[in-house]
């Protein structure tokens, strides 16, 4: 280490008077005092509380990857658990195809006892009121019929 | 015969060095005021120069390992600030929104600071005042022209050294000392 008046004169800007130079030379020496005071001023005193904010921030930027998987595990999972559970419902209530046709079977056999019913309803007899009108629709049937026959006669 | 001699010295030195850094609260103890000292007129912010200090002092601590004694364990420790430093100050022109900094050093941090060699009251007020202007010229510097420059004329080290601390050219190192230099007295002159 040399004094910083050597120092100086070595890197002083070109074109300065000597009285700038040691003017300068001086204030750079008050400045180095000064900063020499407040750093030992200031290392006495035992580390405490200065790192405490970037800590935290370090310590938020740790824990930030951390929190987002903990919400995406709080959101994601549940979401998809729930998916899945109603998959599976979806696919409980999808019978399998042997019930599916017995349940068709039984359908179509309620059906056919339905129909069968109903037409044994409408089929039934005609009432006795109507019974002339049956026989003469009967009776138009049988002469349109023999009308014909003797049309094709005589043609 | 003196080339093995040198040698011999340098491993000497070598050795020295990395049994100075076993002791490693005797190394905080004698190292801290300086790396504290230049971060504080790196930054002129006394929160994050203390906590830039800590960090340094970790950062040796698990890379004590490491150290070979190649270079003096000042030059070493003031390597890892200078890391630090540039680091800092990356991130801080990334967060540029955060204009005002609550531990800003000012002058009042000197108002017990007595030069020395001055009595009077008057005396002692100029003295603050010049050193308050080239506190003020030095923190509108460039980082790197900040970092030569107080290495350079707080903790007085040589051109060569700055230059293998920071990892620059000499003449770079140069360079950014000239500049800084002449900004610094037109500034002064400026405050006059």
């Amino acid at each position: 280490m040399k004094s910083l008046k050597t120092a100086f004169s070595k890197e002083a800007p070109a074109g300065g008077t000597r009285e700038d130079v040691r003017e300068l030379a001086e204030a750079l020496s008050l400045y180095r005092s000064a900063m020499h005071h407040v750093a030992e001023r200031r290392s006495m005193r035992p580390w405490t509380a200065g790192p405490l904010p970037r800590r935290t921030f370090r310590l938020g930027l740790l824990l930030a990857p951390a929190l987002a998987a903990a919400i995406a595990t709080g959101v994601l999972v549940p979401a998809y658990v729930h998916d899945e559970h109603r998959g599976k419902s979806v696919v409980g209530q999808t019978t399998p195809a042997p019930q599916q046709a017995r349940a068709e079977t039984r359908a179509s056999v309620d059906d056919t006892v339905l129909m069968n019913q109903i037409d044994s309803e409408v089929s039934e007899d005609v009432p006795d009121a109507l019974r002339p009108l049956a026989d003469l629709t009967e009776g138009s049937t049988t002469d349109v019929s023999v009308t014909e026959k003797k049309n094709v006669t005589h043609e | 015969m003196e080339e093995i001699a040198g040698t011999e010295l340098a491993i000497g030195k070598n050795e020295q060095a990395v049994l100075e850094l076993a002791d490693f609260d005797e190394v905080v103890r004698v190292y801290r005021p300086r790396i504290l000292r230049f971060l504080t007129a790196s930054l002129t912010d006394r929160d994050a120069a203390e906590t830039l200090t800590q960090e340094c002092f970790l950062k040796a601590w698990n890379a004590r390992q490491q150290f070979r004694g190649d270079a003096s364990l000042s030059t070493w420790l003031t390597r890892i600030a200078v890391n630090l430093l540039r680091d800092h100050l990356r991130s801080r022109s990334l967060r540029f929104w955060q204009k005002t900094r609550g531990s800003a050093l000012d002058v009042m941090d000197i108002s017990d600071w007595i030069p020395d060699g001055r009595g009077s009251p008057e005396s002692i007020a100029l003295a603050r005042d010049r050193v308050a202007a080239v506190w003020r010229a030095v923190e509108k510097l460039s980082a790197q022209q900040r970092t030569v420059f107080v290495l350079r004329f707080v903790e007085e080290m040589e051109l060569d050294e700055i230059a293998s601390t920071i990892g620059m050219n000499l003449s770079t190192v140069k360079s950014h000392l000239y500049r800084a230099l002449a900004i610094v007295r037109e500034r002064i002159g400026g405050a006059k």
